[in-house]
């Protein structure tokens, strides 16, 4: 474990470049013990970023630390480390206990069977350890894959998205259980392009779109800048004027425009309130209400308008 | 080192990767027992050259070891399972050389029987040139081994580059450029092979015992250099 002041892992000005593409872009911060989530849309350098924090990618400028040390070409250090990547592939060959056997024999953890068994527990796989891990499906797999990075106990866990293909009740064991190894003071970062998986799991967010740290801090901030944000939403309904003449007299609108192709597109800061006020004022005004819907909805929108802030 | 072994052995234990070594292994024993069956066989030195320069040393031998080797790190480059070796808080020495000891450890007893067995139908029983035969077809894929482990991990068209070096390299300038022999594989176990027994290919060009021995050394040693050395500065997928 490290002192409260020290940051574990440091990311220093790092960019990462293939050719003319740039897929990290100058990025610094410093992560602490605790859950950290790395958000961002799909393709916006997340996993880049990680394999670079891991040492299986080089940067292209920048340098990374993980306890004060250079964490490229460095494998005394990844004893401290458990990192589980993306690619869901596994040994198919192989009983899950084997894969996590090996993986403990790897990383020279000397009680072997009993770490084993522990990793297993924490899984709740033990009843599955002596399958061919071609026979798990793909939840197993992740969390088979789980118990192999965490068999040697290490100090700090990377984690590339590591909830998918987990269902409901795998998520909440799988919060519970990360949440209980940040209380023993390790370090956890994880990736997520869905912000509600983040939002479950992590104290911290960094924000990464184009590459680039868009923001980072505690949940709370980013998720009230998120409310904040104006959405645009559709409204189909049998008399557009009428209803545009009243519901500009909203408090939770800001503007409204009728399309050429007569739906009409309100603007609101308060989305919240609109969702209320709306299905009122159709019913007040006799006004038929064929279609409801957000227009800026995705991740990226999201993102997008994060970064512009 | 034995995790690592270990697992590349069962990745390298398929079912047709043994079947085609099988196959490849058996072509210079039929091949000796059809030639000398055969009225009006070629004389022994044209034997030891077609059977065993050009077909077990260079083409059969690199061809076996060409399809374990090439997969040696390249099925794991593929399916992205090397980063669970390359996370691993062992040197990378560690990671490389379990890999081309588990290639040379399934690759050794097929080309061993395959030359042994060819060598006494050859030179009916002489035990001496037996053994010159399977000890120089070791050395030779200790060192096709080490140089198809490499380019399993540097390319991901192994299969294609390698075959290419057996055929244009070894197979064709080798044996047509006198200084190409130099730089060959083939010419290096030859090298060795002589060195064990002089009598043996009295009429092909070879390099003396120290030399091939030494040279023979460079090679599995260097290429292993190599591959430890990508290992260092590679992204792992």
């Amino acid at each position: 474990m490290t002192s409260a002041a020290q940051p574990v892992i440091r990311v220093d000005g790092v960019s990462r470049w293939f050719g003319s593409v740039v897929a990290v872009s100058e990025v610094s911060f410093d992560i602490m013990p605790g859950i950290t989530g790395l958000l961002g849309p799909n393709g916006a350098g997340k996993t880049t970023l990680l394999r670079m924090m891991t040492g299986l990618a080089e940067t292209s400028m920048g340098t990374i630390t993980v306890f004060g040390e250079a964490v490229r070409d460095n494998p005394p250090l990844y004893r401290r480390m458990g990192v589980m990547s993306e690619h869901e592939t596994v040994y198919g060959f192989m009983k899950g206990r084997d894969f996590v056997r090996m993986m403990a024999r790897l990383r020279g953890v000397t009680d072997l069977e009993n770490a084993v068994d522990r990793a297993i527990e924490l899984v709740d796989l033990a009843d599955a350890q002596h399958r061919s891990m071609q026979t798990y499906s793909r939840g197993m797999r992740q969390r088979m894959r789980l118990a192999a990075t965490l068999v040697h106990d290490p100090d700090i866990l990377i984690l590339d998205e590591p909830l998918n293909g987990a269902d409901p009740r795998q998520r909440v064991h799988f919060k519970h259980l990360l949440q209980k190894l940040a209380a023993e003071g390790r370090t956890i970062v994880l990736s997520s392009h869905i912000l509600e998986e983040v939002e479950l799991l992590a104290d911290t967010v960094l924000l990464i779109v184009n590459g680039k740290l868009a923001a980072s801090g505690g949940f709370r901030a980013i998720r009230a800048a998120l409310n904040q944000r104006p959405y645009h939403v559709r409204v189909i309904c049998d008399t557009p004027r009428e209803l545009a003449g009243a519901i500009v007299k909203l408090p939770s609108v800001d503007a409204v425009h009728v399309d050429p192709d007569g739906a009409l597109v309100v603007l609101s800061r308060n989305v919240l309130d609109l969702q209320i006020e709306l299905p009122r004022l159709a019913q007040s005004e006799r006004i038929r209400l064929r279609r409801v819907e957000p227009l800026d909805d995705s991740l990226e929108s999201v993102f997008g308008y994060l970064v512009d802030q | 080192m034995g995790a690592v072994y270990t697992l590349t052995l069962r990745q390298l234990s398929g079912k047709w990767r043994l079947i085609i070594m099988t196959v490849l292994a058996a072509m210079p024993v039929v091949v000796a027992l059809l030639t000398l069956a055969e009225r009006g066989a070629p004389t022994v030195a044209e034997f030891e050259i077609i059977v065993f320069s050009t077909m077990l040393y260079g083409s059969i031998a690199p061809l076996v070891v060409l399809a374990i080797a090439a997969a040696a790190f390249g099925n794991e480059v593929e399916d992205r399972t090397l980063a669970n070796l390359t996370i691993s808080p062992v040197p990378r020495w560690q990671i490389a050389l379990p890999k081309l000891l588990a290639t040379i450890t399934i690759a050794a007893p097929f080309i061993a029987l395959s030359a042994g067995l060819t060598a006494h139908i050859a030179f009916l029983g002489d035990e001496r040139a037996t053994i010159a035969i399977i000890v120089s077809a070791l050395v030779g894929v200790a060192m096709y081994a080490s140089a198809f482990v490499w380019l399993g991990l540097v390319s991901t068209q192994a299969i294609g580059v390698g075959l290419l070096y057996i055929v244009l390299w070894e197979g064709f300038f080798s044996g047509f450029v006198s200084g190409v022999r130099l730089l060959s594989i083939r010419h290096y176990a030859i090298a060795v092979m002589h060195a064990i027994d002089g009598r043996r290919f009295a009429d092909a060009e070879h390099l003396g015992p120290a030399v091939a021995i030494t040279i023979s050394t460079l090679v599995i040693g260097g290429f292993l250099f190599a591959t430890v050395r990508r290992l260092r500065k590679m992204d792992v997928p």
